[in-house]
């Protein structure tokens, strides 16, 4: 079953600047942009890499390592050498903390 | 219909091929490849592949149907002889003889030999193919004493993969600092430490004259140095494979000369990748250079001469090598002579900057810190002086000077 997890407060999250969290298993990027909270699993693609540990500006997020870009809205990879888009997960903010539902 | 005849199916001639396909719908693209396998990324050899790890998409980037689904015409296993400059034709190995529009020589490097007796024996590698890694990776299973003969970029990426594996690894390195031709001295010290740090013996300023086969070991022989192996690897850089080009008369001096857009001194002829000498922009002269970001993005501009589309590639230049707990990167020229503004950003994270006389970033060296790459990057291209007291202080973020 999809549950929603609370991985911050939503004070916690300035725009542009990622958050790398934790669900079980899973590693989660999370990054305020202007219009909303989003979620994108944090590991490239293309090697290994967090991608919370790049740099982030309108709206995409460029990996640290070897400069792929992916789109924080859609997980769209934008560039090589990631060839595989990120997964995305859904976000809610409630009574000012931030929560991602994960599979 | 238009066709291109692409020498070498390595990096730099898939991307030759994919650009030109992306531009052109209807030419005919044929890419030869000497190596058996179809085009792979050579970065995944010093690091994944010796460590037995899964390389994943960073090896062969693409599926091997991808090539057919763009009706790029792949062979492998093919060997070009001779060019054919005023018949317009490529010769194969095997005698084919193959009509072209235009040429594009993609042809790369091959390892630089180490010229001392002894340096044929089996036990003695060098790294550049997919085949060359396999057969180290296989050696290091047995945890052998491995040597690993130059202190650049590959040498230390073997080192230190070798180390991870648990081989006892000595480095002989004939400057006086490692990585000397890419990183100033500041940074080579930590990366000294780095090693040593992690068990690896480092010897520098020291140059390996002979080295003595024994049915048991390897003996290197380095003057007042000298080191028992029972493998070694030499990562002495590169020599471009420029054979081809110098038959057919082209212009070549260590490496194909060409222009900012790959063109060659014969109007049909291209060089793409690292077997080209190009005006960079950004140098202001020719360079000739061993990295991912040429052979990755300088085809685009190859292509775009192909199609009359000609567009300089002037990309500020960046690379990057993995060893140990360390990303580096490397932007721009971060040449000895520059002063090196120091931006330390946690343990094991660095931001350095090197600034010229007239205070404008000229390089900059990543140890740990990709997210600040686009910043550099930017501060680079700019060329404009910056205030060196506030960039001296690192709780200034770097967005505040771009
Ligand atoms: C072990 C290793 C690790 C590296 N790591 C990094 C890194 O971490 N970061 C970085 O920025 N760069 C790295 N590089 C550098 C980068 O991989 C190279 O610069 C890049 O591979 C150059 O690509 P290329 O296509 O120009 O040449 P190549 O990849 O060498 O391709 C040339 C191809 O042409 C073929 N060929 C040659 N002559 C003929 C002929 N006559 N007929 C047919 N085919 C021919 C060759 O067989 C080869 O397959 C590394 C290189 C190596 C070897
Ligand atoms: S690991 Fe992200 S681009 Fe290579």
């Amino acid at each position: 079953m999809a549950e929603w997890h609370r991985v911050a407060a939503l004070s916690d999250l300035s725009l542009e600047a990622p958050l790398g969290v934790r669900i079980g298993d899973l590693q989660i990027a999370v990054v305020k942009l202007e219009d909303g909270v989003y979620a994108i699993n944090d590991v490239c693609t293309h090697e290994y890499a967090l991608l919370s540990e790049g740099f982030c500006e309108e709206g995409r997020i460029e990996c640290p390592l070897h400069q792929a870009c992916f789109d924080i809205r859609t997980g769209k990879a934008l560039n090589e050498p990631a060839e595989v888009d990120v997964a995305t997960y859904p976000v809610k903010v409630e009574d000012g903390a931030v929560f991602v539902q994960v599979p | 219909m238009a066709r291109t005849v692409i020498i070498g199916a390595g990096q730099a001639g898939r991307r030759t091929a994919e650009a030109l396909r992306d531009l052109d719908p209807e030419a005919e693209i044929l890419l030869l490849g000497e190596e058996a396998h179809p085009p792979y990324d050579r970065p995944p050899l010093s690091k994944a592949v010796l460590l037995g790890k899964d390389p994943g998409n960073g090896l062969f980037v693409r599926a091997p149907d991808f090539y057919a689904g763009k009706r790029i015409t792949l062979r492998t296993g093919t060997r070009v002889e001779a060019l054919d400059l005023a018949a317009k034709q490529v010769v194969t190995a095997a005698g084919e003889r193959i009509g072209y529009d235009s040429l594009v020589l993609a042809t790369g490097a091959r390892a630089r030999p180490l010229p001392v007796p002894g340096a044929d024996d089996p036990r003695v590698h060098t790294l550049r193919t997919l085949e060359d890694a396999q057969a180290i990776q296989a050696a290091l299973l047995s945890k052998p004493r491995l040597a690993v003969i130059g202190g650049g970029l590959i040498g230390l990426e073997v080192a230190s993969s070798a180390r991870q594996l648990g081989c006892s690894v000595t480095v002989l390195e004939a400057a006086d600092r490692l990585m000397a031709r890419c990183v100033p001295p500041a940074i080579s010290d930590m990366a000294a430490a780095l090693h040593r740090g992690h068990g690896v013996a480092l010897h520098l300023g020291r140059t390996v004259r002979r080295i003595e086969p024994r049915p048991d070991r390897l003996l290197l022989d380095a003057g007042d140095v000298q080191v028992e192996a029972d493998l070694v690897v030499i990562g002495i850089g590169g020599i471009p494979n420029t054979a081809l080009a110098e038959a057919a008369g082209l212009a070549v001096q260590d490496g194909i000369l060409a222009d900012a857009c790959g063109r060659t001194s014969h109007p049909d002829v291209y060089a793409a990748g690292e077997v080209a000498r190009f005006d960079h922009p950004f140098f202001g002269r020719q360079v000739r250079l061993e990295a991912w970001q040429v052979a990755q993005n300088q085809p685009a501009a190859v292509a775009r001469a192909i199609c009359g589309q000609a567009q300089p590639y002037d990309e500020i230049p960046w690379h990057w090598t993995d060893q140990f707990t360390w990303n580096l990167q490397v932007f721009g020229t971060p040449d000895p002579e520059l002063e090196l503004i120091r931006r330390p950003a946690g343990e094991d994270r660095l931001t350095a900057i090197a600034v010229d006389a007239g205070g404008r970033a000229r390089g900059a060296v990543l140890i740990n810190n990709g997210r600040e790459a686009t910043p550099v990057r930017r501060l680079i291209g700019a060329g404009k002086a910056l205030d060196l007291a506030a960039l001296r202080d690192p709780a200034v973020p770097l967005r505040q000077f771009l």
